[in-house]
């Protein structure tokens, strides 16, 4: 029989994220990183195919359009790949990555 | 001379001390550690000179077990006042760290996928359940392939509707000790599911969510070919706690296969190993194995994603038989190649899963922040 190799399993994953003041998303990684980021850049980063067209790739979202009252309402873990935002303006179809984040931090 | 004996050889807390100390150079080949270090050796009881006590492995499917038995004995023997050794090999499966609040009662969630069908995805999920039931672990199968739904027929179960629960709930059939949901009890026989595909979410929900699955230890997921609705539901909102990826040698499939192996990279679902199913041929005739869809192809693309190769079962027409009679060949079989081929398949896949949760540092993978002004 072949001896088992090793998993690889360590690729970086949120330990935690936390609201770091009202503005300031932070997230601890598990390879040791501390990302912080700007909620109003986050949801104008968002992913979802509403905000960037899911055939051409172009960006839909038109600077000045998010208002600086933006705000996450709730967070939520989405598989082990992924987090999802509700954000105030009752957008919630970002599903963002942590190969996104990481890109983004 | 009793009383002689009695002075000139060692206290039984002296030999427990150096059953200990012998016990402490044994070592888990998977997790790379002692067994006493990782807490494995329990009740541990000496009088007059017997020894006995339990090695607690991680899984009951685990491939070293006598190995590490005979180890044990061996070593243990060698004391000197030892008179007998009694080594009792016991299992707990350690839980993979979740907090999604569905399927709270299963410790391991394995997904069996392939990219192209038609590669036998059911025929492996339905013996590496079964395969894994048999070594004493509790064990649960879904049929997650909502449109071809083929697993109560390899199992041998009648398609009526499933038992009602409360709360919504239903209740999942077993048969071999196995138990088993299907999108096939969820229709007359023989009469087709036609659903489009945000309806396919829906019902891999309620598998999810409304389920009675009780404890179980393992619980297989037959996944249908492709990278579709079904795959991502899954991914999403289960727990998964690794892949295994089945392929057939030739290249048309291997194409399909690396498609399925990258859809789990990048939901970061770890890949427990490739296992390479039809690899050969045994006629009735003589025992030549016939590598009619070419041979190596499996291990070539373990290597290349650096996963391990769980093996390669071959196409004989006993797994055929198997599956048509409702009575898998890991059942029936114990001396076929195919059967000896599940098992060495389930024990690594068991082994994968125990090396990922002994060496990863566990993350908070389910986690909900309320946003405060």
């Amino acid at each position: 029989m072949n001896e088992p190799k090793k998993v690889d399993a360590n690729f970086p994953s949120p330990k935690k994220i936390s609201q770091i003041n009202a503005t300031t998303l932070g997230i601890s990684w598990s390879d040791g990183v501390e990302s912080a980021y700007d909620v109003k850049m986050l949801r104008e980063k968002c992913p979802c195919a509403n905000c960037i067209d899911e055939w051409t790739g172009e960006k839909r979202i038109q600077p000045g359009q998010i208002k600086d009252t933006i705000r996450p309402v709730n967070i939520k873990s989405v598989g082990r790949y992924a987090i999802q935002f509700y954000w105030n303006d009752g957008h919630d179809t970002g599903l963002y990555t942590h190969d996104y984040l990481r890109e983004l931090a | 001379m009793k009383i002689f004996r009695e002075v000139c050889s060692m206290s039984d807390q002296e030999i427990q001390e150096q059953v200990i100390s012998a016990l402490k150079t044994v070592q888990d080949p998977d997790l790379h550690k002692n067994i006493v270090s990782l807490g494995f050796v329990k009740n541990m009881k000496v009088e007059n000179g017997n020894v006995s006590f339990d090695v607690e492995l991680t899984t009951p499917a685990c491939p070293v077990k006598e190995q590490l038995r005979s180890e044990c004995e061996t070593k243990v023997k060698a004391i000197e006042g030892v008179a007998k050794v009694d080594v009792n090999m016991t299992a707990v499966v350690r839980a993979a760290e979740h907090s999604q609040p569905i399927l709270t009662g299963v410790k391991n969630i394995i997904a069996v996928a392939s990219g192209k069908g038609g590669v036998g995805k059911s025929t492996v999920s339905v013996n590496l359940a079964a395969a894994l039931q048999m070594t004493g672990a509790k064990v649960g199968l879904m049929d997650a392939d909502i449109y071809g739904p083929s697993i109560p027929q390899m199992l041998g179960i009648p398609v009526t509707p499933p038992k009602a629960g409360e709360d919504n709930k239903f209740f999942p059939h077993e048969k071999h000790g196995i138990k088993v949901v299907s999108a096939a009890f969820l229709s007359k026989e023989g009469q087709p599911l036609m659903l489009r595909g945000p309806m396919l979410g829906g019902i891999i929900q309620q598998f999810l969510q409304n389920v009675e699955w009780g404890e179980l230890d393992y619980l297989v997921i037959d996944l249908p070919p492709g990278t579709g609705d079904v795959q991502l539901t899954l991914t999403q909102k289960a727990p998964l706690s690794g892949a295994v990826v089945v392929t057939t040698p030739q290249q048309v499939s291997l194409i399909d296969a690396e498609k399925a192996v990258r859809m789990f990279e990048s939901v970061k679902v770890p890949l427990l190993g490739i296992v390479e199913n039809m690899s050969y041929f045994v006629c009735d005739g003589c025992d030549k194995k016939h590598y009619i869809f070419k041979s190596g192809g499996g291990q070539a693309m373990a290597e290349k994603f650096k996963a391990p190769f769980l093996g390669e079962a071959p196409i004989i027409s006993g797994v055929v038989e198997g599956g048509d009679d409702g009575l898998p060949i890991t059942f029936k079989d114990q001396e076929s190649p195919a059967t000896k081929a599940y098992q060495a398949v389930a024990g690594q896949v068991a082994a994968q899963l125990s090396i990922i949760q002994a060496g990863k540092e566990q993350t908070e993978t389910t986690f909900e922040l309320a946003w405060k002004e």
